[in-house]
């Protein structure tokens, strides 16, 4: 049975939502957490675990992923769960003229903003990863790049917050938010009714629907990703690879369309190497494609070779919650006491996850965040 | 779980054994997608062709809820494992489509 009162409820069990019970709890709020399917079900389980810092925009966005890289150097000893975190660092492999003027622009806007990172020519490149190219024209590297196992880290949180008084109920489907006066006053759910003053909408590509709920719209789109997977194999990775067109397809979506998607690469603790991703709007569909799964495999071979004798075990496809701008909506907004945003993190929600939760824990407990969330706020989309 | 049954190996890709499943049944997982995404069990090289119909019934017995109300994991491409430069090489099985 659902509890009849909560201090706040947590709407979603993705590793958003995870996150922030765990940082309420840790404040010593009674929260509540509410997930329609299991823990890490959608987004968080159809994704890799790439905490990449290079690939955010320099701005407040690269701001954000550095606190959060700080944070998760010490979640690896707070949490009581083994989360596969690895700090090898990572690289953005460069094919061409055009991607080394453009990377190298992009690199000295993030350096400064304080983030680590260097120009790396083919042989330093290879060097660092043998496993690339002759081909290549050279790469980045910034030893701030990390990896984690997404559905782990989930769970994790999700443990900690449990030993620390939280409630979780997963297949427990909100149905319905109810106001008095503009006030949050209870949540609907498939399993009963719980009264609260605060609501976190934590709930990515399904954000939209708890906004309707109260007459809110929250445009955030869902961008479908296809990664492949394949067998365990001895170490063959380093850290973690994207191509630079990568980061020219993840902030321009034309150019998705027209240069394809570039790839991201990472191989897990257990050997199985991950490969993403295309970036689609297809809706809600979750299926794999040949043109998608095709387009990967062929990039793939161009910047590792080697790796073409290598078995794929798995094809999948999740959904990314996408906003036009690139940046997550977090915090309050006007003319709903006590409705708050946590989504739309796109391909950064893993990355982003122990910073969003610290922050939200923050805005509930101290109403206000030792980062300004006014570049996050909703309403930043109705002007 | 009888004692001597404990370490029967129910995902042998992964190795995953019987009271691991178990484990996270009683810790509240409920369809085999839950199962396997907290043990590994499903994610080797069969892909679950194994062990998906042993950790149903496992479900089933360990939650009371009936073998046909199960959700079943999503099955995804490739039906056997396939080499990188099939998908995307110079033998590429989508080359004729291309043409």
């Amino acid at each position: 049975m659902l509890p009849r009162k909560a201090e706040v409820v947590v709407i979603g069990g993705g590793v958003i939502g995870s996150s922030i019970v765990y940082y309420l709890a840790m404040k010593g709020i009674k929260v509540v957490l509410l997930e329609k399917n299991g823990i890490a079900s959608g987004t968080s389980s159809a994704c890799d675990g790439v905490i990449l810092l290079q690939s955010k925009k320099p701005g407040v966005h690269l701001k954000l992923a550095l606190e959060s890289a700080k944070k998760y150097r010490n979640l690896k000893n707070e949490l009581n769960y083994d989360i596969e975190y690895r700090n090898n660092g990572g690289m953005v492999i460069i094919e061409n003229n055009e991607e080394l003027e453009s990377m190298k622009i992009f690199v000295e806007k993030q350096k400064s903003i304080g983030l680590k990172v260097s120009l790396l020519d083919k042989d330093k490149a290879i060097e660092k990863e043998p496993a690339l190219s002759h081909d290549i024209l050279g790469s980045t590297f910034s030893p701030l790049d990390a990896q984690v196992n997404p559905m782990y880290l989930s769970f994790a949180f999700i443990n900690s917050a449990k030993e620390l008084g939280a409630e979780v109920y997963t297949h427990t489907e909100v149905t319905g938010i109810r106001l008095k006066s503009n006030k949050i006053s209870s949540i609907e759910t498939t399993r009963g009714e719980i009264e609260t003053d605060i609501v976190i909408n934590a709930a990515g590509v399904y954000a939209p629907e708890i906004g309707r709920m109260v007459d809110l719209d929250v445009p955030i789109i869902p961008r479908r990703g296809q990664l492949l997977v394949t067998e365990s194999v001895p170490k063959i990775l380093n850290g973690i690879l994207i191509s630079a067109k990568y980061i020219a397809a993840k902030f321009n979506p034309n150019l998705a369309e027209s240069e394809g998607v570039g790839i991201s690469i990472e191989q897990t603790a257990n050997g199985n190497i991950l490969i993403g991703s295309t970036r689609e709007f297809v809706g809600f569909n979750k299926n794999v494609t040949p043109e998608g799964i095709n387009d990967i495999a062929k990039h793939l071979i161009i910047l590792f070779p080697q790796l073409k004798e290598i078995n794929i075990i798995r094809t999948f496809a999740g959904l990314r919650p996408y906003t036009t701008d690139g940046l997550p909506i977090l915090g309050k907004v006007d003319g709903i006491e006590g409705f708050i945003m946590a989504a739309g993190h796109e391909g950064d929600g893993i990355a982003l996850s122990p910073i969003t939760g610290d922050l939200i824990a923050e805005l509930v407990v101290e109403d206000k965040t030792s980062i300004p969330l006014d570049e996050f706020k909703l309403e930043r989309f109705y002007s | 779980m009888k004692e001597r049954d404990k370490d029967v190996i129910i995902c042998r890709c992964e190795e995953v054994r019987l009271q691991e499943i178990v484990k996270v049944i009683d810790e509240g997982a409920v369809t085999i997608a839950e199962v396997k995404r907290r043990t590994r069990a499903g994610m080797g090289l069969c892909q679950g062709r194994t062990c998906r119909q042993l950790i149903a019934q496992l479900i089933s017995k360990h939650t009371g809820q009936a073998l046909k109300d199960i959700l079943p994991s999503t099955f995804r491409p490739p039906v056997r494992v396939v080499k990188i430069k099939t998908l995307g090489g110079e033998e590429s099985c989508f080359l004729e489509k291309q043409k």
